[in-house]
């Protein structure tokens, strides 16, 4: 194995733990109607199930629904709470301080700095209702497999997911691929 | 937009879902991330995501899956549902400055239980081809042939082993 590779064995070796096991991670705030229309705005989404009340109700909803592809805006943590600071720099291009998103953070994977998301399967089992609350709960990983890219060197690692509401209920299961890597770059001046 | 209802019985396989096109401008890719409420710069920052090995700022996952999302909704009407996506890789950037054209066409039909499927094969489009999937995204239908149009009837009874 090339030697980068192995810096990843570790999280190979966790492949079937649960990193949250039993802990419920709460998204930021519940399904609320107007973060519901705002989601719409720029996807020009013309549904009235996500703007008009009677018909959602005409459709069998209690309430206005959210789209089921904002699954993952109702599931990420605040990015600022009381005591927290999230802007540091005046550099024009610095990014938060830090992204609560829904990527794992473990000692067990190198420090790569950067990640996107590659691959996702959902499954649904309830309907995102206005005033409903969602949180993750448990992040198993599914797999880990280190690469080299064009972007640069890391691993794609799969995650799976429960979603619940606020009653308990599950509403979906997340299957997330995402890649984590170090960019070339950065690989040419550690090697300088 | 008037969004028309679909019955099951309507739907032909290789039926095709019509063509939706979205252009990406910073102010777009701007309000997605407000809207959505991922602040990642690599979605709303060009130096940023060059930095990372990106050719530019590129619309990201829960973006692109509302693409879909609206897509498969216009095919199907109110009362139907969406019970799951499937294959939904990314291959290539979908970068500011492009379009993004979602595509698809009915792959099956079944009916289990008291719910009627439709499978659709659906894919993303840019100037430098598929750039996510193809994959499926499986939904319910109304029927004309007795069934309740209220989706919540459709929701208990959905099928699919829910994992333990």
């Amino acid at each position: 194995m090339e030697d980068w590779k192995k810096d990843w064995q570790p999280m190979i070796r966790a492949i079937g733990k649960d990193f949250h096991e039993g802990v419920r991670q709460w998204g930021a705030d519940p399904i609320e109607r107007g973060a519901i229309r705002r989601f719409l705005e720029p996807l020009e989404f013309d549904c009235p199930l996500h703007y008009d009340q009677e018909a959602a109700r005409a459709n069998g909803y209690r309430d206005l629904v959210a789209p089921c592809s904002s699954l993952f805006t109702w599931l990420i943590p605040p990015y600022w709470e009381p005591g927290r600071t999230v802007f540091r720099s005046p550099d024009k291009n610095a990014p938060a301080a830090e992204l609560p998103l829904l990527v794992v953070k473990t000692d067990l994977a190198p420090p790569t700095p950067y990640y996107f998301a590659t691959n996702v399967e959902i499954d649904f089992f309830q309907p995102m209702t206005a005033g409903d609350r969602l949180c993750k709960v448990g992040d198993v990983l599914l797999s880990c497999i280190p690469k080299e890219t064009r972007v640069g060197r890391g691993a794609f690692l799969v995650w799976e997911t429960r979603v619940e509401n606020q009653d308990g209920e599950l509403v979906a299961v997340i299957r997330l691929e995402t890649y984590h890597y170090f960019p070339h770059e950065h690989i040419a001046q550690k090697q300088m | 937009m008037t969004i028309r209802q679909r019955y099951w019985e309507d739907v032909q396989i290789g039926e095709e879902i019509p063509a939706m096109r979205f252009p990406l401008s910073i102010a777009r890719l701007v309000m997605a991330a407000g809207a959505n409420r991922d602040f990642n710069s690599i979605h709303h920052n060009s130096a940023y995501a060059q930095e990372t090995g990106a050719p530019d700022m590129y619309a990201n996952i829960i973006f692109l899956l509302g693409m879909w999302e609206k897509a498969a909704r216009e095919f199907i009407g109110l009362s139907g549902t969406i019970r799951s996506v499937k294959d939904f890789r990314m291959k290539i950037f979908n970068t500011v400055g492009d379009t993004v054209v979602v595509k698809g066409y009915v792959s099956s039909k079944w009916q289990e239980g008291n719910e009627s499927f439709v499978s659709i094969r659906i894919w993303s489009e840019n100037s430098k081809g598929i750039s996510v999937g193809p994959g499926q995204v499986v939904i319910t239908l109304p029927t004309k042939a007795g069934l309740s149009d209220k989706s919540h009837e459709f929701w208990p009874g959905f099928s699919s082993p829910i994992p333990e």
